[in-house]
This record gives structure tokens, C-alpha cells and sequence, in this order.
């Protein structure tokens, strides 16, 4: 329910630009917004409970006790006094039992596989920009909230060409959209984790054709350039 | 009415860049039913460097499946994982029939197991002859049994190998068709043959070949091309070669192929001191056969066993008077004066040979012509159109009577084994034909075609079918039909 079928977002900011974007998030209308935020609510409680359990069990064994004078603002010993205050309150013991109760080696995978789920995108959304005349920019989405998007700049005069491919992927055929970059041996999969569908990597295929060789004739073009284009562009790949 | 055109999905282990017949044949029948407007995919294995999708001359795309590797390690289970893979082909290529090809091939198997549970025509080649008696026999029989208890039509390559799958598997005759191979003529000229036919202007039809008179004292060169297995009658060569020579000395031979049979020949040559007579060339690749061909006059073909035999007309469109084995599917292939046969024993090859010899040297066999008249008995359009009659017969588009040639006045009579038309995709009625293959192995096939029957319902549910892009055809080519060939 929280997302849909990779779909296509197309950007122009310029004549000059485009963005694609694939995403899984769907079309934001409030019952979704307040859905999702019940959800990050959720999830940054479950993350602030987790965080606090593995600090119960880390203070069962830890040799440092709070000070009993109030610790000079702004220093380490003031954190801990802090979290000890945390500890003492009603959520906190509770959590100290909590601690208490489990071993460590059940709580340190359960701990983990919690806070992947708290920081866990629940959205992917991969883009590729082209700038004609520079090149093209792929984008993806980290797999965590925490982890920045990985983008990868090809200069156009590296361009050798763009093209969808089809190769087996698990029970699967699929269709993809690579770029062919000189001097690399293997090629750039465009949206490689998604892998939108066949509807959705054609349209963006003539749109950075068409943006960043500027397919449609023009009279002022070299006449031969531009039917040569246009052709590769009719043909089916 | 517009001719209606297919999507076809060739499944076989066998294919390019692996070299063979079964290989080639599918890549020409695919080619030219790709010229007569159908789409034609492949199916077939990864081979080492050859893995994904590819396309060859002509639009043939070509699945080159990653993991029939798997099968190596482990057999039974690949019966049924091909499955989902199998079906998203299908799907996304949209075809209608699935046509097998060659028996042992167990992707071939698989995939018409599958083909038949998705509710898709199949139709099988075999190409391959068997005998009966052996315990490996018995299983391939029962195997081919099995697939063959639901496929739509076969074809074989020979009315013999039709008269030996039909035993083998119990079928009814009327679904086997026979369509033999062909070859590519111009890659099988004879020496001095012009490459280009004359212009349609330029004289009177183009002038008959001039007869080439073999002198009184010129030696008779004799061919023979072969992988030197049992099978292909190498003993029998072996023995006979001294005496054919002893016979008539002014006789050479060339023998071009490689097989564990090699050694027994090197030895006959060693003992007999023949080795300014007899020429060992080692393997030759498929392109180099035509140019050993033409350096002699007489091909002998000592096979054991053959179901069509394609180098024997290669032989003869080359110019080639052929002594053979009467064996197989081979007394069919040519017509009588083009070859001289013999029994598959020693005494009656010598002396065939002999005749053949005898009849060159008198100048009666117009070996000249022969390469103009297999050109018109042997092309791949002619295969092609026959086996798109084929197609249109199991889907249909022909009516039983014209396909086989008969009324189906009693078509309730055939039951669950009836016909084309009527063969019907239910279950139960699958369960049925498979159910009569044997006490056990009935049960057993039943219970294949069930599991079958259950992972496709699972790949419908896990997998829809809308989920499912279908691929960009190759664009069709316009094909009008002529009656011609």
C-alpha cells in the first residue's frame, strides 16, 4: 500500500535538461501523508526504544557508575548523567528489564534487524539527468536513510550510445537501459535496481535520444547527422 | 484471407556455436520460416562465453538459457525449474507453438512438457534413429514415449526413422510427417561449375555441364568423409579398403573426419603399405567438406545406421557418384542413378564399389548433372513451406481432411488419442494419454504432469501474466505465397 509500481516522473528544467525519474512512491494524497507519517512515527520510536534497550544492557556490565555531584555541563559525564536519568524513568526501567531478560546473543541480531527496519528508505527512486552538451547523471537511492544517493557522472565525448538490452535476472527476462561508456569494459545499467518495465525504459530511451542527441531535424543541422539519427531512433531496438 | 502467421519457439540443446546437423537444420528452417513472415525464437543452453539473448543473421533471436548448467550436477530436479523460465519466454515472445527437436535433448523434453501444460501447440523433430533391443534403448523409447504420448505432430527426417518412431512411441502414423533435410547447393558446387547462372539474356538457358571423361589411365579417387565411430561403418571400411584397391589399383583414397576409429584405419594402412594410396586428412570443419569432396569421383558411405544422411546428397551435389549402405533412411535420399547400394557387409561393399568403379571408368554416369537435379530436389524453402503446413494443421487453419488426408468420420472413436484439432489441452484428458504409457511408468508420468500442472498455477499467481513485458518483435518481413517449389 505505502508504494506502487516503479513509475516515471520526467523533469525539464531547461530546454537543455532533463530529469527521469523512476520511483516507487505513489501519487501523495492525505490519507497517504498521514500514513506515512504514523509510519516514520513508528519507526523512530522503534529505533529510540531499540537504542535505549542496547544502552540498558550495556550499563548492566558497564564498570562506570553516575557521578553523585551534578557533572559540569556540555562534558561526557553529563551525557551519562542524562541517560541515567533516561534509565531511572518509567520507560527506562522497563527497558532495563527488558535487558536484563534477554541474552545478549538474541538481542544483539534482533537489535540489528530492528534498526535496519528503522532506517530502512521505504521509498527507491533512481533518476538520470542529462544535460546535453555535459553528459548524464544516474542517481540511486542508498538502500538506508542514513546512506547518500550513489551517482555516477558520464561526460558526453564517453558516451558511446544508449540502449535497452534484455538479459535473464532470476526466473526473469527483462528489458534494462544501459550506456555504453568508452573505454570501460562493462556497461552503466541505468535504474539497476528497480528495473522499471518495458513501457517506461522506452519512453526514457527517446527522451535522452532525444534530449542529448537532439534527434529532430532541424534545417539548420547537418542534413546527414540528423536523418541518420532520426532513423535509429524509428527503428525498434 | 490473409495467410495467418506464426510465432514459433524453436527448444533444443543443440545449437550454434556448437557445430552439427541438428544445429544447422534448425538455424535454416528458422531462417526461412523467418523469410515466409513467421517469428522464430530459439531456445537453447548457455555455452561457455554464449549466455543471455542474442540475435543472428535474419532476426533469429536466440535464448541462450544460463541454467540448464545446473543439469550436470543434478538431473531430476531441472524438470521442473526450467518451468518459470520457460514461461516468461513464451509469454514475453508471445508464441503459439514450440517445436522440439531431437530426442535426446532434454531441454527439448522439458520444454514440451511445459509447452503443453501452458496450453500451447507442439510439435516435434526427431533426427535421430534407435534400435530396440538395448536397455539404453528401453529408456530413451519409454522417455520418448512420454513426451511424445501429448505432442500436437511430429516430423522425422525419413520414412524410415517415421517407421521407427512410430514403433518406438507407439503413435499413430498419421501424426508423423516426414520432412527430410536439405542443404545450401551453392556451397556443394561441383569443380568448374560457374558460381553465377548465366543472365536470363545472355543466351539460350544456360548450356548443360560438359562432360568430363575419365582417361583409361587416370585414378579413381574415392571420399570418405565421416566421424570414424562404430556406427558409421569404419570396420567396415577398414576391411574393405585392401580389397577394393587390390582390385583395382589405380584407386585412391581420402578419408577426412577423426573418431576413436582413426587407429584401426592408420593400422590397415600400415599393414597393407598403402600409404601412398590412402590419404588421412583428420577433422575438417563443415565449410572445408566441399572442397575435399571435389577433389575425388566416388563417395562411399558405409553407415551402420543413418536417418537421413545429408552428407550423402552433399556428396552428390558435388558431383560425387555415392556407393552407400542400404541402411536407414539412406535408399530414399537420392535417386537410383545417382548411387550404387550395397548390403552393410564386407564382400557386397567391395563389389559395389567395384560397379561404381567399373561404370565411372565407361563413362555411363553423367556425375556432371547430378549437382542441377539435387538443387531442385533439396531446398531449405521447400522445408520451410512444408513445415509451416505442419503448423497450420495443428492450429487449425487447414481443415483435418486437407492435413491428413482423410474423413474423420469416427473422430470419437480416437478418444483421448484424436486429433489435431480436437487434442484437447484439459487435464484429465492429458492425465488419460499419459496414463496409457505403461503400468508404472503411466503412473509415474501422471504424477510429472501433475506436479507440472501445480507449478504453473503457482507461476500464474507468483508471476501474472500482466506482470509480464512482451518483447519488440523483429520487423516481419512481407512474404506473398507462390505455389512454387
Amino acid at each position: 500500500m505505502l508504494t506502487t509500481a516503479p513509475h516515471l516522473h520526467i523533469r525539464r528544467p531547461s530546454p537543455t535538461t532533463t530529469e527521469f525519474t523512476v520511483s516507487t512512491l505513489p501519487p501523495q494524497t492525505l490519507p497517504l501523508r498521514l500514513l506515512l507519517a504514523v509510519v516514520n512515527l513508528l519507526r523512530l520510536l522503534l529505533g529510540i526504544t531499540v537504542l535505549l534497550v542496547l544502552y540498558a544492557k550495556w550499563s548492566l556490565y558497564s564498570p562506570y557508575t553516575a557521578p553523585a555531584s551534578p557533572p559540569e555541563a556540555l562534558s561526557l559525564a553529563s551525557l551519562a548523567n542524562a541517560l541515567q536519568h533516561v534509565l531511572d524513568s518509567a520507560p527506562g526501567r522497563l527497558a532495563q528489564r527488558a535487558a536484563a531478560g534477554t541474552p545478549a546473543w538474541a538481542l544483539g541480531p534482533a537489535a540489528l534487524a530492528a534498526l535496519y527496519a528503522a532506517v530502512r528508505r521505504v521509498h527507491a527512486a533512481e533518476s538520470l539527468l542529462v544535460l546535453r552538451g555535459l553528459g548524464i547523471q544516474t542517481s540511486s537511492s542508498g538502500a538506508t536513510v542514513l546512506g547518500a544517493a550513489a551517482t555516477r557522472f558520464i561526460p558526453t565525448e564517453k558516451i558511446q550510445d544508449v540502449l535497452i538490452n534484455e538479459a535473464f535476472r532470476g526466473f526473469e527476462v527483462r528489458h534494462y537501459l544501459i550506456v555504453v561508456v568508452d573505454g570501460e569494459e562493462d556497461v552503466v545499467v541505468v535504474f539497476p535496481k528497480l528495473l522499471p518495465r518495458r513501457d517506461v525504459v522506452e519512453r526514457v530511451w527517446r527522451g535522452v535520444r532525444g534530449c542529448l542527441f537532439d534527434v529532430k531535424p532541424r534545417p539548420k543541422d547537418d542534413d546527414g547527422q540528423a536523418r541518420g539519427n532520426g532513423r535509429r531512433t524509428n527503428g525498434k531496438i | 484471407m490473409p495467410r495467418r502467421t506464426y510465432n514459433i519457439a524453436m527448444v533444443c540443446d543443440f545449437f550454434f556455436p556448437q557445430p552439427g546437423g541438428v544445429e544447422s537444420h534448425i538455424y535454416q528452417v528458422a531462417s526461412k520460416l523467418i523469410d515466409r513472415g513467421h517469428k522464430v525464437v530459439v531456445v537453447t543452453h548457455a555455452y561457455d562465453d554464449r549466455k543471455g539473448i542474442r540475435y543472428l543473421t535474419n532476426g533469429i533471436k536466440v535464448y541462450h538459457v544460463p541454467f540448464a548448467i545446473i543439469y550436470r550436477s543434478a538431473s531430476f530436479p531441472t524438470v521442473f525449474s526450467f518451468f518459470p523460465m520457460f514461461r516468461n519466454i513464451m509469454l514475453r515472445e508471445q508464441i503459439e507453438i514450440v517445436h522440439g527437436h531431437g530426442s535426446l535433448s532434454s531441454l527439448c523434453n522439458e520444454g514440451l512438457l511445459h509447452a503443453r501444460t501452458m496450453g500451447l501447440r507442439t510439435v516435434f523433430t526427431d533426427h535421430s534413429l534407435f534400435g530396440f533391443a538395448e536397455a539404453g534403448s528401453i529408456l530413451t523409447n519409454k522417455l520418448l514415449k512420454f513426451i511424445l504420448s501429448d505432442v500436437d505432430h511430429i516430423i522425422c527426417v525419413s520414412h524410415t526413422s517415421k517407421e521407427n518412431t512410430v514403433l518406438r512411441a507407439a503413435l499413430d502414423p498419421l501424426m508423423v510427417s516426414v520432412i527430410p533435410n536439405a542443404l545450401v547447393s551453392e556451397n556443394f558446387r561441383p569443380l568448374n561449375y560457374p558460381t553465377e547462372p548465366s543472365a536470363p539474356g545472355a543466351g539460350f538457358g544456360h548450356n548443360p555441364p560438359t562432360a568430363h571423361h575419365l582417361g583409361p589411365n587416370d585414378p579413381v579417387t574415392i571420399v570418405v568423409i565421416s566421424r570414424l565411430f562404430y556406427n558409421k561403418g569404419i570396420d567396415l571400411l577398414t576391411a574393405s579398403i585392401p580389397r577394393i584397391i587390390m582390385n583395382h589399383p589405380n584407386t585412391r583414397f581420402i578419408i577426412a573426419g577423426s573418431g576413436p576409429k582413426a587407429i584401426d584405419l592408420e593400422q590397415m594402412i600400415e599393414q597393407n603399405v598403402l600409404q601412398d594410396k590412402v590419404e588421412m586428412l583428420g577433422a575438417v570443419r563443415h565449410e572445408q567438406v566441399r572442397d575435399v569432396m571435389v577433389r575425388g569421383h566416388i563417395y562411399l558411405h558405409p553407415s551402420l545406421t543413418e536417418a537421413f544422411g545429408t552428407v550423402i546428397v552433399e556428396a552428390a551435389s558435388c558431383g560425387l557418384y555415392v556407393v552407400c549402405t542400404a541402411v536407414g533412411g539412406i535408399p530414399e535420399v537420392l535417386p537410383s542413378h545417382m548411387t550404387v547400394f550395397a548390403k552393410p557387409e564386407e564382400d557386397d561393399l567391395v563389389l559395389a564399389t567395384g560397379k561404381a568403379i567399373a561404370a565411372l571408368r565407361a563413362n555411363r554416369v553423367r556425375t556432371e548433372k547430378f549437382h542441377d537435379q539435387v538443387k531442385v530436389m533439396y531446398s531449405w524453402s521447400n522445408i520451410a513451406k512444408r513445415t509451416e503446413r505442419v503448423y497450420q494443421g495443428i492450429s487449425g487453419d487447414i481443415s483435418e481432411t486437407e492435413f491428413y488426408g482423410y474423413e474423420t468420420a469416427d473422430s470419437a472413436a480416437w478418444g483421448a488419442t484424436s486429433r489435431s484439432g480436437v487434442r484437447s489441452f484439459a487435464l484429465i484428458d492429458r492425465l488419460k494419454r499419459y496414463y496409457g504409457c505403461g503400468i508404472w511408468a503411466g503412473k509415474l508420468f501422471c504424477l510429472c504432469v501433475v506436479i507440472d500442472y501445480l507449478i504453473f498455477l503457482f507461476c500464474e499467481w507468483w508471476w501474472p501474466r500482466d506482470q509480464i513485458d512482451t518483447a519488440a518483435d523483429w520487423p516481419r518481413k512481407h512474404f506473398e505465397d507462390s505455389d512454387e517449389d
